[in-house]
């Protein structure tokens, strides 16, 4: 305990000396969270801009126009008369979607032949253009609606019974913890954690391998009485301490003053995050033991950090890949924290339910007492070197 | 006069060659630089495109809670058993059982019939039935729901063609009555709305932008690290016009790049056939000041490196930042202004939005004119920049340099 205290007190008074990093790493989180707070606000995309090309110039087209800017997604920002000029419109991305009503439509809607309209959407930009064909196609199947209820009206059935024309099954969609369809809490919850992760890996391999490339490598060891554990933990407590605190502040902010929704205990949140940071860590050492050159470490640390991201499995399902990948995901704990955030947070699961993630985020210690033995075998090998860098010192 | 001008140029060419060569040299004596320059540009992609093979989401696992008991609700579930977005994998009794299944990820989603779903169909009424998706993904979410609401509109179809008939409404007459406005859905530019096809040119294009960031202000740092700020500038160049060394190494990174950027950018969606409709020529007169903007672009922010390990470690987060402010994700219509402008600054935005727009959506140069201007100004700008950076460090480095001197004396 007095081993890792001192490895602590050394290493906070280079703290002191040297905040540059931490002040660094900590705005670069801040500017994170500002960042995707305020950024899509919105939760949703709403008022997408997308067109109207109207060969008809009817009453009907008018009509569909109105009905689409009173929606909610999608806001009809130009008519254009021909197609080319709403696909070049779509090219330069002025638009996502557009409805294109032929000539005579609405003629041949009074003569009771079936007029077809048509719908282009943008699927280059998969959200915006999802989002806007959304909107289009709900248009469309209610101006076929509107239609047969006046016609199901003139011939004089009930209202009732028009209803169960019109649309006999309805599904009631309910989004589980997401009622808003908001982006915000799906994107949030696993990016910034994402972020901060990354950031203490980043910083562990940076800060262990510092001290190899000072050469100040035997007096930290010392400072822990010759225990690598113990100066490893006196080392990288004191961020695993304030990388935690930043994620859970960032909990807090989600979940508390944006209100997203956590039907789990907070606590276990709360625990996931520590664990993922020390797992994060423990990878840093281990890849900083493996690779003992500061540049190149921190350079892997960096190329794997970043596929966290995609190997997290939030934006695209794990299931979904092939499976040397999805076994492959394991060695991300990202991964493991956005299952233990998802059974918790969202489903409301208990220990019972979130377990294995929970083990697995501590198997990723052993990674880091391997990277542990590394540093100090490095450390053994370099004994002997050592004096001759300090009389090369000498000699310049 | 007319010698001297030849003289001039002739040296400056020279200059801007050993400059080159020398920056060629660092970069392959450095680990770190070769790592991201190479091995990160081919490696990356290459993960991405195994990432995102197959893109959609298929056969999602779902559980049907069915209180109804009855035919319709039966043939509900074999209908969606079929669909390609999901599988009924379980039939549980009762919601809680299904809920229990949610949690531990063993499903996507939940199909529930109310007991009075099949009464409510036999007398006339809208019957309901719910639908819970998991929204841990929203491609869960959009699998689950396109592949319920198919059903449904297949079901609905068939039902309204019954009530028809027994309103006296049948054959064409009630289907046209049905849809009496019929529409056709043409989904451009990726017909399957497939992840991949939208995600991985956006990502192919920010790689090569954030390796070349990092790659070069890493170069400068190193620079800055070996304690000789002014080796920015070589010996023999000291007293010239700093402009040779900012060209001479954008030659070398320019050079690198090109064959990188033709690989990631040109071939590569060939090879993972993901949409390549764009004409290459334009393609190729857009890439280039893409490339030129990114290099100079990065050589300002480099000039401010004073370790090299700071760019890795404060700016590596900065590249999903970067994917957000390009406005292929999140629409461009829809960032607040102050985001919007921001995200001006950095050649990424618009060489993802061109690459995007060229390269999937087959837009013409013309219909990127915006963002073809753009790069160019910026390539213009923070050349000049860089230029004025290298100066004022040279400057200050001297003046540091001429009053320890004057110290010493």
């Amino acid at each position: 305990m007095k081993r890792i205290l001192n490895t602590l007190c050394r290493e906070l008074r280079m703290l002191r000396h040297h905040p540059r990093y931490m002040i660094l790493l900590t705005a670069g989180i801040l500017f994170s969270y500002v960042f995707f707070l305020t950024f899509m606000h919105e939760g949703q995309p709403e008022n997408l801009p997308i067109a109207v090309v109207d060969h008809d110039g009817s009453y009907l087209s008018r009509r569909l126009c109105h009905e689409l800017n009173a929606t909610q997604g999608v806001d009809v920002v130009a008519i254009y008369d021909t197609h080319r000029e709403a696909r070049e419109a779509m090219q330069r991305q002025e638009i996502f979607a557009f409805l294109e009503i032929p000539a005579g439509t609405y003629s041949e809607l009074l003569d009771f032949k079936t007029p077809h309209i048509a719908l282009y959407s943008n699927n280059a930009y998969l959200l915006s253009g999802t989002l806007s064909y959304k909107t289009l196609s709900t248009i469309g199947k209610l101006a076929s609606a509107a239609v047969q209820r006046e016609v199901l009206r003139k011939k004089g059935l009930a209202e009732s019974q028009i209803m169960g024309m019109l649309q006999p099954v309805e599904i009631d969609t309910h989004l589980i913890s997401n009622p808003w369809g908001s982006y915000l809490p799906y994107v949030l919850t696993t990016m910034l954690p994402g972020i901060i992760g990354v950031m203490a890996l980043l910083f562990t391999i940076y800060m262990t391998t510092n001290e190899l490339k000072h050469n100040t490598y035997r007096l930290w060891i010392a400072s822990a009485d010759g225990d690598m554990l113990c100066a490893l933990l006196g080392k990288l407590l004191p961020y695993t301490f304030w990388f935690t605190l930043l994620g859970v502040v960032g909990n807090i902010v989600m979940f508390g003053f944006c209100h997203f929704v956590c039907r789990g205990s907070f606590l276990a949140l709360s625990a996931t995050m520590l664990l993922f940071i020390l797992a994060m860590q423990s990878m840093g050492v281990f890849i900083a033991g493996l690779i003992p050159d500061q540049h190149l470490a921190v350079s892997i640390g960096g190329i794997y950090g970043m596929l966290s991201f995609s190997m997290a499995g939030f934006s695209y399902p794990v299931d979904s890949m092939p499976p040397a990948l999805q076994a492959l995901s394991y060695i991300f704990p990202l991964r493991h924290h956005y299952l233990a955030y998802a059974k918790t947070a969202l489903f409301g699961g208990t220990l019972a339910d979130y377990w294995p993630h929970i083990c697995l985020l501590l198997l990723f210690l052993v990674p880091g007492l391997v990277g542990g033995l590394l540093l100090m075998r490095q450390s053994v090998g370099d004994e002997g070197c050592v004096p001759s860098v300090s009389n090369n010192k000498q000699s310049v | 006069m007319m010698k001297q001008t030849l003289n001039n140029i002739y040296s400056g060419l020279q200059d801007i060659f050993e400059v080159f060569t020398l920056e060629l040299h660092r970069i392959f004596t450095d680990g770190g630089v070769m790592l991201i320059f190479f091995v990160a540009t081919l490696l990356y992609p290459l993960i991405f495109g195994a990432i995102y093979k197959y893109e959609l989401v298929r056969n999602l696992p779902v559980a049907v809670v069915d209180d109804s008991q009855s035919e319709p609700s039966r043939r509900f579930i074999r209908k969606m058993d079929a669909t390609p977005e999901v599988n009924v994998d379980f039939c549980c009794r009762t919601l809680e059982e299904a809920e229990a299944l949610m949690r531990q990820r063993k499903i996507n989603g939940i199909v529930y019939f109310p007991k009075e779903y099949n009464n409510q169909l036999v007398i006339g009424e809208q019957a309901r039935l719910c639908l819970f998706c998991d929204m841990s993904s929203f491609l869960y979410y959009r699998s689950v729901f396109t592949g319920a609401s198919s059903v449904m509109l297949d079901e609905m179809k068939q039902i309204q063609l019954e009530r028809y008939a027994m309103a006296g409404t049948t054959g064409a007459g009630a289907e046209e009555m049905i849809t009496a406005i019929p529409y056709d859905d043409v989904k451009l530019f990726s017909p399957a709305g497939g992840f991949t096809s939208f995600l991985v040119p956006a990502l192919l294009a920010l790689v090569i932008h954030q390796t070349l960031f990092l790659g070069i202000c890493i170069l400068s740092g190193t620079i800055r690290e070996e304690g000789q700020t002014v080796a920015v500038i070589p010996e023999r160049l000291r007293n010239r016009s700093v402009y040779r060394v900012v060209i001479g190494r954008s030659i070398a990174y320019s050079m690198l790049y090109i064959p990188l950027v033709a690989i990631d950018l040109v071939l590569l969606p060939r090879v993972f056939g993901l949409p390549h409709i764009g004409r290459l020529g334009d393609l190729c007169l857009f890439l280039l000041p893409f490339l030129l903007a990114t290099i100079s672009f990065s050589m300002t922010v480099g000039a401010f490196v004073r370790e090299r390990d700071t760019v890795v470690l404060t700016c590596i987060f900065f590249s999903v930042i970067l994917l957000f402010l390009s406005g292929v994700v999140w629409p461009r219509s829809n960032m607040p202004a102050f985001w919007r402008f921001f995200s001006y600054l950095f050649p990424s935005t618009h060489g993802i939005q061109g690459f995007v727009r060229i390269n999937s959506m087959g837009a013409e140069l013309r219909q990127v004119r915006f963002e073809y201007l753009m790069l160019w100004i910026q390539a213009g700008t923070y050349f000049l920049t860089s230029c004025l950076l290298y100066r004022l460090f040279f400057l200050h480095e001297r003046l540091k340099k001429s009053a320890k001197l004057t110290d010493i004396i």
